[in-house]
């Protein structure tokens, strides 16, 4: 556990002590804003019938940069020491492979987990700022940041699989966009082929699309956390193992 | 320290260590030669636990290094080849960290630390980032990593590859104070330092081990190590036809220089001294003689004969 917390620290250190996480933080900051101003935009000029967490969650801008912060935070964290050869150092100390994986991981998690403090300030601000009520109300917006960070422990182990694969952070980033923007597709295959398909239910069950809508109108599921958090620890797993093939490999 | 016993390692059809056994024992120094490619760092890296071997097993302290690799890695200090190190780190602060790593107490730490920085001359950058400090400081983080928590065994892999004369001298002198009180392995292809610091030597060659010995057994054994260089001034053939004739005497090569002067080779077979006998005929026919000596063979000459490929 010692080494765990060693290692979890100093790659959360990574995060913090460099203007890498305060630049991401800053980015994620700024794209919450404009999605939230844009969708308070729209509530100017037209009636909306859903309220302000579900519109600012759904509108488009929110995927484009929630998918992007995914191989900024992951993509370095096993390719950069595999391109420099510290790998060789860190595992030839006495660390086990697991303790250098889960600690990766949750100090990426952990960073983005953080990212989503500016956009609790922003709602609060709003109720703070206006005497009118809020377009919202506590389970709508707990619910949706709920779901985001839960979908966030997928996601990031992801990024960490392809992270592993690779010595070349920029192929990393590449490969971990590419899984995201799969996972991401599968979710809408519904939409394009309705309700037929004999797979509706099981891409229904994987679509993050809905997934979001759902908790983001205040409707928590249980079914999700044990889609993200099963298929995260299997993830994690991949990327152990990948790790440790070298040990094993003929 | 180390038992190497038939240790092997392919990747996938090329097989880069083919069955090598040597022994290290406690407090020894030991360089392991090889020429580029031979399976030096393949070795190291097995020893090290970061390579699994295909065959074969060794024994680090006592513990194997596939089924006990954590007990081993406990009792090494690893010093990779190019000293990867993280960059964007200050050297206290990656010392401080490699040391928790390898279980440090604070208070330990903060002691080793301290001793550590001096011992590698470090001190004075000791607030440093990695990134800023040259290719010899660097290699002395890497040397003070390996150091920091006081292992058994030093795997030190071209510890002075890439440096500058004064700094390879400043690493070596470094090596011969560590080697008081620990056991090195050291691999390098720079034989000079091998014959200053070593008092083992273990040469490989594409895979295989083809010496273990003491670097001044090996020179001794070498058949080329018997060859007297003579300067004399006088007749040729008849300087020639003298010194063939004497017993053990294998050939003699003349070597015109000036004035007169001529160095004559003398081969002579393994083990013996003809020294005596050459001043006494040249004193004999009061031919001038100014230099008489026998050349010993250089561990270059050893690892050249060991492993060149003709």
């Amino acid at each position: 556990m010692r080494t765990f917390r060693i290692l979890f620290f100093k790659e959360l250190k990574g995060y913090f002590l460099t203007p890498f996480g305060w630049l991401i933080m800053a980015f994620a900051a700024m794209m919450q804003g404009l999605s939230l101003s844009t969708t308070l935009k729209e509530y100017s000029e037209s009636a909306m019938p859903e309220n302000l967490v579900f519109a600012t969650f759904q509108s488009p801008i929110f995927w484009f940069y929630y998918l992007f912060l995914f191989p900024v935070l992951t993509m370095r964290l096993f390719s950069e020491e595999n391109r420099s050869g510290t790998l060789e150092g860190l595992l030839t100390a006495p660390v086990k492979t697991w303790q250098v994986v889960l600690s990766k991981y949750f100090a990426a998690y952990l960073t983005f987990i953080l990212l989503w403090i500016p956009a609790l300030i922003h709602f609060r601000l709003f109720t703070m700022l206006n005497d009118i009520p809020p377009p919202f109300n506590n389970g709508e917006l707990y619910g949706a940041l709920t779901i985001v960070i839960l979908m966030g422990s997928l996601f990031t182990a992801m990024g960490c699989l392809a992270s592993c694969m690779t010595s070349s952070q920029i192929i990393a980033g590449i490969v971990c966009v590419g899984i995201l923007f799969v996972h991401f597709l599968l979710g809408l295959i519904p939409y394009f082929f309705g309700d037929q398909i004999a797979a509706a239910p099981l891409f229904h069950f994987i679509s993050s699309q809905e997934h979001l809508r759902s908790f983001s109108r205040g409707l928590v599921d249980t079914r999700p956390f044990v889609y993200y958090l099963t298929a995260s620890g299997f993830f994690i797993f991949l990327t152990y193992h990948l790790l440790d093939y070298r040990r094993w490999k003929p | 320290m180390i038992e190497v016993a038939n240790l092997s390692k392919n990747y996938g059809r090329h097989t880069a260590v083919d069955g090598i056994s040597f022994e290290v024992s406690k407090g020894e120094i030991v360089g392991f030669l090889g020429p580029n490619g031979a399976g030096k760092t393949t070795t190291l890296r097995m020893l090290t636990g970061f390579l699994p071997p295909t065959s074969g097993a060794a024994r680090i302290a006592g513990h194997d290094i596939f089924r006990e690799s954590l007990d081993v890695r406990r009792h090494i200090g690893y010093m990779p080849e190019n000293v990867p190190l993280y960059t964007d780190m200050r050297v206290r602060e990656y010392l401080r960290f490699r040391g928790s790593l390898r279980g440090l107490k604070a208070s330990q730490l903060r002691k080793r630390l301290g001793k550590t920085l001096d011992i590698c001359g470090l001190t004075h950058v000791r607030r440093k980032m990695i990134k800023t400090l040259s290719k010899g400081y660097r290699q002395r983080v890497g040397l003070a990593d390996a150091l920091i928590h006081e292992p058994d065994l030093l795997i030190l892999d071209e510890p002075t590859n890439g440096l500058d004369p004064n700094q390879i001298r400043a690493i070596r002198s470094l090596i011969q104070n560590l080697g008081e009180n620990h056991t090195i392995l050291l691999s390098t292809h720079i034989l000079s330092e091998v014959e200053m610091t070593c008092n083992k030597v273990v040469i490989i060659d594409e895979g295989k081990v083809k010496a273990a010995d003491t670097p001044q057994n090996l020179v001794n054994s070498m058949r080329r190590a018997g060859r007297i260089s003579v300067e004399l001034q006088g007749p040729r053939e008849e300087i020639e036809t003298k010194l063939s004739a004497v017993d053990d005497v294998t050939k003699v090569a003349c070597q015109p220089i000036q004035d007169g002067w001529s160095r004559y080779t003398v081969f002579v077979a393994p083990n013996t001294d003809t020294r005596l006998r050459i001043s006494a005929i040249a004193h004999n026919m009061q031919w001038p003689l100014r230099s008489l000596a026998r050349r010993s063979g250089t561990l270059e000459e050893v690892f050249v004969e060991l492993t060149r490929r003709d």
